[in-house]
């Protein structure tokens, strides 16, 4: 394992009010080859929903990192998750992104193995003349180091060395809870594969959602749209919302242990959303706060590569990297099982016209990523500036909002939507320096 | 050849010509007169892939790449597109349509036909300087309307649904 001092990289001076992020961090193959090995292989990755393998022998395959991952649940019922190849020869071994398998053939020598990753068969192993050095070998799947679940969300990890599932998302938890709580009988994933690229670094997703400083420039096309659905015109069917409204929203943040954060604003038209007529059931399962701060716009990112956006209509999403200047982006629309018919068409109406490729918002996004990472090529030109709205704004701890929620953030924030933070992305960065640089856990209580 | 199967040839041909105007307005930018092509009350459907190996067969529980159940849809669509404020769709990208393999689906009659069409829609992304070619099959209902025959649905397989980025209406 190799560390880089990362001062030339993330310049962090909180006294001095200084966050600043080299271009490098986004366009430096050399880096991106560490943060495969530092990042993504030493943090918890999310893998998938509990709904997607609920029944047995049921499987999806994921990744962390660039390492492909297969994620099972046994006959038994239990849950577990290997590096999805072959032991025999590494040929990745399981080609559907999701499906029911009682045994896991590999197409090329044919070996087997069962669900809980146990090797069932080797073919031809008795005509095989094997060594007994091959027989004293564990042929089974890889499992990965640790694999746990939270809430409906099942997340992995490459390295026993991270510390628990329930430590690692600490006090950002009740942002899943207000996501996987919205529905009685628990949450899936709407069918429809939403899954895009970007010839950008995965980093430039990571901090889009965190930014709404962004929405009124990349996204002014939307709301020329909007300014016609005003009216009561066009494909009013998708219940959008209108931002010259959430414009004059108060709004603020949220920075978190382990590189997480959140971002926040009050919702001017909750009868938008499509829980909004089912409140009276969700208030009465889950409390008045946090039924309210489900209506509320806002994304939490899971260090590194997780978000839970629930701006516009609620979805999970992951920014896989593929290499240093190009990113996958996958979305999960996520629904109450059990939703009423009409609720549902009216979230997927509305999720269809936003998100995605084909949707309003997400192509104008890439491009000013794609553009962003032409740009760092630029020479000379070092350190961006884009960290520092927000920085005279920033308590340590727990603001009003955070104690209404029953939260310790590490710190928090909350103004008017001018305001515009860019202090979301000093948790992550944190982390990341921390864990390019080999920093121990110890060393990470830097002042916010 | 008898009068019927002029008279359908006839038909299939008014038919191919529409579906082939539906491609080169988009590549010409005629908005307004591609716009016209569709009845107001049609439905313009594009499914999503639901895994490798299904396309999504419904829009209640299942997501779609393009569902309008009217031309409104389309026309937010070309609000965007001509707005002038898309990153993505400044300049605006260029596209060529190829359509071919126009079959009838079923009989057609001076009441209402359905065609089935390969498509191949070339697009270079001027912003990036990339190209991608989307490309797929679809199915056309059409109907006579008093200015001429009319689409009254429009159903769009996307084969290759990996997509860099955008995909616009004009994409398809």
């Amino acid at each position: 394992m190799r560390f880089v001092d990362t001062s030339a990289l993330v310049d962090d001076r909180p006294h001095q009010g200084v966050f600043r992020v080299h271009r490098d961090v986004f366009a430096d193959a050399a880096l991106f080859e560490l943060e495969m090995e530092n990042v993504f292989g030493r943090t918890w990755a999310f893998l998938g929903t509990e709904s997607q393998v609920a029944k047995p022998n049921d499987f999806i395959t994921a990744w962390i990192g660039r390492t492909p991952i297969l994620v099972a649940r046994d006959g038994a019922g239990k849950l577990a998750a290997f590096l999805n190849i072959c032991p025999h020869k590494g040929t990745q071994l399981a080609h559907a992104e999701q499906g029911n398998a009682k045994y896991h053939v590999c197409a090329y020598h044919g070996w087997g193995f069962d669900p809980a990753g146990k090797n069932v068969d080797i073919k031809d192993r008795a005509a095989a003349c094997y060594p007994p050095a091959f027989e004293a070998q564990n042929h089974d799947l890889v499992p990965i180091a640790r694999v746990t679940a939270y809430g409906g969300l099942i997340f992995g990890s490459l390295s026993p060395e991270v510390p628990t599932l329930d430590d690692y998302l600490g006090e950002l938890k009740p942002f899943i809870d207000m996501a996987m709580q919205q529905g009685p009988h628990g949450m899936e994933v709407v069918r429809g594969r939403v899954c895009y690229t970007y010839r950008g670094n995965w980093k430039l997703q990571m901090e889009n959602a965190m930014d709404q400083y962004h929405l009124t420039s990349v996204h002014a096309s939307y709301m020329s749209v909007m300014d016609k659905r005003r009216q009561g015109e066009g494909h009013t069917d998708a219940h959008q919302f209108d931002w010259n409204k959430r414009v004059l929203q108060q709004s603020g943040m949220f920075n978190f242990s382990h590189g997480h954060s959140v971002t926040w604003i009050n919702q001017a038209e909750v009868e938008k959303r499509p829980i909004y007529p089912v409140m009276d059931e969700i208030r009465s399962r889950v409390g008045a706060v946090k039924a309210d701060w489900m209506l509320k716009a806002k994304i939490a990112l899971i260090f590194p590569n997780f978000q839970i956006a629930d701006g516009t209509t609620l979805n999970l999403r992951t920014f896989r990297p593929i290499s240093v200047g190009l990113t996958e982006m996958r979305l999960h629309c996520i629904a109450p099982i059990g939703e009423d018919p009409a609720l549902r068409r009216w979230r997927l109406r509305q999720f269809e016209d936003f998100f995605g490729a084909s949707g309003f918002a997400s192509p104008d996004d890439a491009a000013c990523f794609e553009a962003a990472q032409r740009g760092y090529a630029a020479r000379p030109y070092d350190w961006l500036q884009g960290y520092s709205r927000g920085i005279t704004s920033l308590r340590d701890g727990a603001d009003e909002h955070a104690a209404q929620l029953g939260i310790r953030p590490v710190a928090s924030l909350a103004g008017d939507f001018d305001l515009n933070c860019e202090t979301t992305l000093h948790s992550p960065y944190r982390e990341w320096a921390r864990l390019m640089s080999g920093r121990s856990s110890g060393e990470n209580e830097l002042q916010s | 050849m008898n009068d019927s199967l002029a008279d359908l040839a006839r038909l299939i041909s008014i038919g191919t010509a529409l579906i082939q105007q539906d491609g080169i307005l988009l590549d010409e930018r005629r908005w307004d007169e591609w716009l016209e092509l569709f009845l107001p009350d049609c439905t313009f459907w594009a499914p999503m892939w639901g895994d490798e190996t299904g396309i999504n067969e419904q829009t209640d529980n299942a997501l779609s790449h393009f569902f309008y159940e009217s031309r409104k849809g389309l026309e937010d669509r070309l609000v965007r597109v001509r707005s002038g404020k898309s990153p993505a769709s400044t300049p605006l990208p260029r596209t060529a349509h190829l359509i071919s393999n126009i079959a009838a689906v079923g009989t057609a009659t001076v009441d209402k036909m359905t065609l089935r069409a390969t498509w191949v829609c070339h697009v270079l992304f001027v912003r990036s300087r990339t190209q991608h070619v989307f490309f797929g099959r679809s199915e056309y209902k059409l109907e006579p309307a008093s200015a001429g025959w009319r689409i009254r649905s429009k159903k769009i397989i996307l084969q290759n649904d990996d997509i860099p980025s955008m995909l616009d209406i004009y994409c398809l």
